[in-house]
Order: C-alpha cells, then structure tokens, then sequence
C-alpha cells in the first residue's frame, strides 16, 4: 500500500510538473505573440527615442523568441524567473508580497464558505421541503447569478455608503500601526467583511446546491433505509453515513474553488482596494510586464495544482479505492 | 436560540475588535486618492506622471519652477540653489548651493551630489528617464556627461556647468531631482534600477517617505529639517490607492480621502451638492483628436516608403473632416462644457504663444460636402457612399476601450460623417494592441488624446524626419514648420519665440494634420478645509507642503 502510494504519488508529481511546465512554455510564446510591448512606455514625448532601443536591449527582446525561451528555460531551472520590468525586483519577491495577503483572504473565505454551505445544506435536507428549504434554495440560486461586482457595490452602497458601517475599500486603517494587537486584528476583520462576503457568496451557493443535492440522493440510498430500519440514530446515519459518501463530490469542486480563490479575486480585490494576486496578474498583462505574468501564472497553476491534489488525498481518505484513479 | 446567538458572534467581535483600534485625530493630514500605485521613489526611473509627482516631493532640484497664469509660462525660483549665473555667451551656468540643506540621513547636501546626479542621469547603463536629453553638455559617443569638461566644482556650494560650443542650453534641462551620492555610489550603476534604495530612499526634499504598503498606501511625512519646512502646513500625506474609480468617488464624499483627480462630468451634479468637497479644473494640459493618417499605411508597412493617404492624404479633406464634425456638441452634450473646442496642439494655457486670430473649422456638413465635391468626392455609383477614382470613401475608426467619451464621440462622429456621405466602421482596441498599431503607423484614422508636456515640446510630435519624432503617428510632414521648430530650440527672445510659435499654428491650422477635437479639463475634487493649494497646469499636488487645513 504504502509503496503503491508513493509511487503513484511521485507520479503525480511528475506529471504536474509537466502540466506546469507546458503552461508557462505555452504562455511565454503566447504573451510574446500577443498585440502590446513592454518598452512603449520609453517611448514618449519626454524621453529620447535612443532609451527605448537601450531597455529593449537590456530586456533582451532584441533576440529571437527561440533565444529568449531557450534563456528562460535555463534561468527557471535556477530558480530565477526573473526581474519585473515595473516593479524592478526579483518576480518572486514581488510574487510573495501579494501573495500573502491572497492567501489570508482567500483561506478565511474558503472557510466560511464551507461551514455556512455545510450549515445551511445539513439544515435544508433535515427540514426538506418546509419553508426555510425552499427560500435557501431560491436564493442561492439568486446569489450565484449576482455578479461580485453589482454584489460588491451593493454591500458598498448599503454598508459604507448610507450605514457607514464598514469602511468601502483597503485592507487595513491609515492608523493600523498605532492600534494594538486586538484593534489590529479587529480593523483587519472590520475591512475584510465586506470583501469576504462579496467574495464567499457565489461559493456558498454552489457548495450549498452540490451538498443539499448529495445529501438528498444519499439519503434515497437503500442502505440509509437499512440503517433506519435497524433503528439507528438519524444524527448517527448522517454524520457517519451520510455525510461521508455525500461530500465525496464536494471536495473535487472546493479543490478547484481553493485554486481558483488562491489565484486572486480580481473583481473583489479591484472593488474593495485590495493588493492581492487578482490585481497583480492583470496589472502585469496591461503593462505586457513579461516576467511578471509569467511569476504570476506559474504561482496560480502551482496553487490549483496542490490544491486539487489536497483535495485528491482527501478523497483518498475517505474511499481508498479511490488511490489508483486518482493518483493516475 | 444558543445556536442563533453564535451566529451572531463573528459580527459582535468584529465590531468590538474594530473598536480597539482607538482613531486618531490628524488635524493635518491630508489623504489622495489615487489609481494605482507608483513603482519607484527613485526620481531617476520615474516614468509615469503619478512617480514624478511623488518623488518631486523627496527629492529636490537645484531650481523650482512655478507657473505664471498672467504669462502663461513657467518662472524658476531658487530652490536648493540660492542663485545662478549665466555666462554671457550661454557656454557655462554657476549654481550657488544653499548651505543648510541636509539628507534625509543628516548628511550635507553639496555639489558632489549635483554632479553625481547629472552622471547617472545620463549614464547609458542606467536606463534613466533623461537618457539621450544632455546633448548640450560635453558627453561621449554614448550620450554619457563628460563629468571633467562639464563640470567645475568651486567648492561644495558652488558649481559650473560647461556647455559645448554652440550649444543652447535652458535651465529647465539642466535641473533635475539631486540624488544622494553616498548612498548610490555604493551600487554598480547597471543595478541603481533595482537598488533597495530606491524603495527606502534617503531624500532632500520637505518630506520623507514614512511608510509603504504596496498598492494599499504611500505615506510621507514632513521633513522638519527641510528649510521648506512650516509648522503651520500639513504635516502628513498619504496617497491612498484606490483602483476603482467609484470607490474613490465614495470615499471623497464620505470625507475619507482629501482629494481626487479626473473626475467624470456626469458625477459632478452630485459633488457640488456636497458641502466639504470643492471642485477646481486643471485646464488646457489635454487635448483629444481624431488622426487621420497622412501617408499610406500600406505602402509604409512594405519598407518605410511615404505616399500621401489616399483617403486623408490632401489637407482639404482633412479640413472637410473637421467641418463635418459636430466637435462642439460632444464638448456640450458629454463634457458638460469642461473644456474647450480645440484648433492646434498650442494650449490656450500658453497665453504669450497661443495664437488667438486661428478661426475654428466650424460644424458645416454643407461646407464639408462642397470641399470634398470640389476635390473630386462624389457619391457616383448612389449607394450613400462618395467615391473617388473607384475607391469608396470608408474606412475603419479606431478608438481605445475602456474611454466611454471616446465611445460617445466616435458614435456622433459615424453619424456626422455619413451625413456627408462618408461610411465609418468604429473599431475598439485593447491599449496595448492600439499601441502596436501607433507605432507601426498601420492605422488609417483613429482617437485618443495628448497629455501635452510643458514647456511646449513640438518636435517629438510633429517634425519630417519620423526618426527623430516617435509620436508623429500621423507622418505629418512640413519643412516649413521643421524650421520654425529647429529654430525654436534655440535660446531667443519671448517675441522672437511668440512669433515663431504664431506661424507653426497658422501652418498646422492650414494644413489640419488631424481634427483637434477638444482641450479637456481636468476636474479636481477637492476638501474644502484644504487651504493655499495651487492646483494649476503642473498638476494638483505640486508644492503642496506649502497646504495647510482650516481647523
């Protein structure tokens, strides 16, 4: 078992890495074939044309896209993506610093959409039917169709705007290093409310439709009728029967979800001023910083990869004959 | 009901969290709001117009310039220079440095940093944004300041700048932000561009950078050592970025931020309703046209040849253009009147030089139609289309996404045109794809704007030689107008240059290269208790540690 393990494993592995190289090799040609040049920018009434002819150079967009894949390759084999045209510093220093603040946000939204998607399913199924099932189901299906931008500017309109609640936009106060501990943690949360709820929504209706709808149809399954009949607890049935089988599916779509929130939340973090990987990717694609988009989209695919792959080993966990497939 | 309460907890410890964060009062503080985020402090890579205003305020220049509204032009005052001396023959300057200005770090500034400053500028392995721009100084094959003929250090306050022979200098290109020498002489220059100094940097100027939070906010704080120092102005300014632009609307209402720019005209009902938010205008620094490409884009594409456009290549079409152009009901309907009808790329801001005897082309589709008769523009096969030697009078109108007056200008342009029997296609291009096309000059007709440089710049816009004029996207070439701006680079008299400058509009007025649309305004929101801001042409930030608030 163990050695089948780590081998399909090192397998996986493997083969991700493959996936990872063939994105960045495929986005390296694309975004060089692609209409915008990072040295217009030095081309200007202000500047002397010769500047433009030096930084192109110095970029070494002079050379062939051969030439430039062929030194990429190498420097990605050191570990070096490079240095950002904008920004001037390494990518991954750059990288890193949006990257902490996505992780935090998107983490803390993950959570929450699980546990009021989870709450709010295991309460519909229970109380199938009644009224309490039937508006949720109505409005999640309303929340997944409202877009995070008319959502966002709605929480900011009743929020900030006339409530003057929270505050419209930013991570942390302009006083954020004078406050304590406490106050710190609290002006985060404070800021982050608005965001988290914007960003959540959607996801707490989808994992809300797959639970609510697994639930169901494990509960329709003849064994659940076995297990009542032998007079087992209903809360036993659910949470040591139900729940198990019925959360299978579940975990494949909040891998995906994980990924997709870990590589930024552009629209949110566009809305609400937040400085995290959404708005560093699409700044570098505007600015055609090269580097950086690369930087940006190996971090993104690395991310949905080892998020899948959680997701994949607690599959695993629940169902062990799932290795083989999985791990292939 | 213990089930409900816990659902309610998050909420309670948010709000009483948030509540530990005691708020401050910052009576002289003052927050901008801002798009995006600048890139560097170091005034040697400041590129964009945000990083120039930014590092304008860390970092000082020997000499300040100051708009004149009366003139209309740029004045110098003494900055860390206390005076200057020109030779008689121009060939040399003599700055006498101010003796109690000191770093940031408590290091003297001297005349070591002036010319070390001047070195990096031009030195080709650094990628400034002066690079190429010291012609007047003695340099090498490279443009690289010969740092033993250009200059004469007298003592640590006083300095003499050579010139090479027939040179013309100006002060304006002789004064640039003084960097610290012992903090970047340390660095080989090829990696000055990725220096940790340029993101904590050791300045000279009346602030001092205090904190940067990457894309969240930029604080500066005064320089009580400056001598620009006044305890009676601000004392903190924060550049808070905020990349949506109804966000930052909100957050200037609500008192949040201080100050605003580019406000769009159909938010401006709603702001003068406000009692702590003024609104001012930055005028005359932008204009908007539709360029009609001079030569044949085709024909350049195949090995750079020039053949008049076969559409916009006679001036009398292009004239026609513009009288078929209803320019002023934009400039109503849209801009609600913040701005004016344009006729050349001279801003009225520049009043000595502006030539006010240039008559518009006025709306005239009866006028248009008759030019365009008259050049041979005839509807001959009757399907709505003029046409010309079998070449039918259409063509695509491209114009960039995400300007939402360029989408309402171009409608009312399809519609004005094909009243004259003209067919446009409007076409919406991504900036960088639009880019491409500019300097590929593969484009036929197109709209965007020009942020407009001051002092006048001319020739990077409209000179012959397309080499030495990169955004002459038009191929406008005149040789006449070549030499009235080779001439105006030299060093003249104000009537000299006033007429100089009064014969290159009449010859773009003649010659209508493109159809200048209309200058737009700027328009500033602004907090009300903010007092003494100068918010002019140089922008609506500079000099402002000169701001106080009225408490």
């Amino acid at each position: 078992m163990n050695k089948e393990f780590l081998k399909a494993l090192l397998k996986r592995i493997i083969s991700s890495l493959i996936t990872l190289f063939l994105l960045i090799s495929f986005l390296f040609v694309l975004i060089r074939l692609s209409p915008g040049d990072p040295t217009h920018k030095f081309l200007s009434a202000k500047f002397s044309p010769e500047l433009k002819i030096k930084v192109t150079a110095d970029f070494k967009l002079d050379q062939p896209i051969y030439e430039q894949y062929i030194n990429f390759v190498a420097n990605i084999f050191k570990g070096d993506l490079g240095i950002s045209y904008n920004y001037r510093m390494p990518v991954l220093s750059v990288v890193w610093q949006f990257l902490s603040f996505t992780l935090l946000f998107a983490s803390i939204s993950f959570v929450i959409q699980i546990i009021i998607s989870f709450y709010l399913s295991i309460k519909s199924i229970r109380k199938k039917g009644n009224t309490f099932d039937k508006v949720v189901s109505k409005l999640s299906l309303i929340v997944y169709a409202t877009p995070a931008f008319v959502l966002g500017v709605f929480l900011i309109y009743l929020f900030s705007v006339q409530l003057n609640l929270f505050p419209s936009s930013g991570s942390k106060s302009l006083d954020f290093d004078s406050f304590s501990i406490a106050g710190k943690i609290g002006d985060y949360f404070w800021h982050l409310t608005l965001p988290i709820i914007t960003l959540s929504s959607a996801g707490i209706a989808i994992f809300y439709k797959y639970l609510r709808d697994n639930l169901e149809e494990t509960y329709q399954q003849p064994f659940i009728l076995n297990l009542r009949a032998s007079g087992y607890d209903e809360k036993v049935i659910l949470i040591k029967h139900v729940l198990p089988n019925a959360i299978r599916p579940l975990i494949s779509v909040a891998g995906i979800e994980l990924g997709i929130l870990l590589g930024g939340a552009l629209i949110t973090e566009i809305i609400f001023g937040l400085p995290g990987m959404g708005r560093l990717m699409m700044s570098s694609i505007f600015e055609r910083d090269y580097p950086l988009v690369i930087g940006c989209a190996l971090t993104a695919g690395l991310i949905i990869i080892i998020s899948n792959f959680i997701a994949d080993l607690l599959k695993m966990k629940l169902d062990k004959r799932m290795i083989k497939g999985l791990m292939n | 009901m213990i089930r409900k309460s816990l659902f309610l907890l998050p909420i309670l410890l948010i709000i009483f969290l948030s509540s530990c964060g005691t708020k401050t009062e910052h009576p002289n503080r003052v927050v901008i709001g801002i798009p995006a985020d600048v890139n560097t402090f170091n005034p040697l890579f400041a590129f964009s117009v945000d990083e120039g205003q930014v590092t304008e305020l860390l970092y000082l220049s020997l000499a300040d310039f100051r708009w004149n509204e009366n003139l209309g032009e740029l004045e110098a005052h003494p900055m860390l220079a206390n005076s200057w001396e020109w030779a008689e023959d121009s060939s040399s300057i003599t700055f006498y440095l101010r003796d109690d200005v000191m770093w940031s770090d408590s290091i003297p500034l001297t005349t070591e940093d002036v010319v070390f400053s001047l070195d990096v500028y031009s030195d080709p392995v650094v990628n400034s944004r002066l690079y190429g721009f010291f012609e007047d100084f003695y340099t090498d094959e490279e443009n690289h300041i010969d740092v033993k003929k250009s200059f004469l250090v007298k003592s640590d306050y006083e300095l003499q700048i050579n010139f090479k022979p027939g040179a013309t200098p100006k002060l304006i290109d002789v004064v640039h932000p003084v960097i610290p020498k012992h903090i970047f002489d340390k660095y080989d220059r090829k990696d000055i561009e990725t220096a940790e100094a340029n993101f904590n940097p050791v300045t000279n100027g009346p602030f001092v950078l205090k904190k940067w939070d990457r894309n969240q906010t930029i604080t500066l704080g005064i320089n009580e050592n400056s001598f620009l120092y006044n305890p009676e102005n601000i004392n903190e300014l924060i550049f808070k970025i905020i990349p949506d632009y109804k966000s930052r609307l909100t957050q200037l209402t609500k008192g949040e931020i201080d100050l605003m720019e580019l406000i769009s005209t159909e938010d401006i009902e709603e702001l003068k309703n406000l009692d702590k938010v003024t609104l001012r205008t930055i005028e005359g620094r932008e204009y908007d046209y539709v360029a009609w490409n001079n030569i044949d884009p085709n024909v350049y594409k195949d090995g750079g040849g020039i053949t008049p456009n076969k559409l916009f290549g006679k001036k009398e079409v292009r004239i026609a253009l513009t009288h078929a152009i209803n320019r002023k009901e934009i400039l109503e309907e849209y801009l609600y009147n913040y701005g004016e009808l344009a006729a050349t790329p001279i801003s009225p801001i520049f009043k000595t030089y502006i030539n006010s005897d240039i008559e518009q082309y006025n709306y005239d589709p009866e006028k248009a139609r008759e030019i365009l008769t008259k050049e041979g523009w005839r509807d001959t096969n009757n399907n709505g289309v003029i046409d010309k030697n079998g070449v039918e009078f259409e063509f695509t109108l491209n114009i960039p996404g995400g300007s939402p007056l360029r989408t309402y200008a171009s409608a009312i342009i399809k519609n004005n045109l094909k009243a004259v029997g003209i067919n446009i296609n409007v076409e919406t291009l991504e900036m960088g794809s639009l880019m491409d096309k500019l300097y590929s000059k593969s484009m036929d007709a197109w709209m965007a704007a020009w942020y407009i440089p001051i002092p006048i710049e001319l020739k990077a816009f409209w000179y012959s030689d397309l080499q030495t004029s990169p955004v002459n996207f038009v191929s406008y070439q005149n040789k006449k107008a070549d030499k009235i701006m080779d001439e105006l680079t030299k060093n003249s008299t104000i009537d000299k240059k006033k007429k100089l400058y009064f014969e290159f509009q009449e010859i773009i007025h003649e010659d209508e290269p493109m159809t200048f649309m209309y200058w737009t305004s700027n328009i500033v929101g602004i907090n009300e208790s903010l007092r003494n801001t100068g918010i002019g042409p140089l922008g609506a930030i500079t000099h402002c540690w000169e701001w106080s608030v009225k408490n």
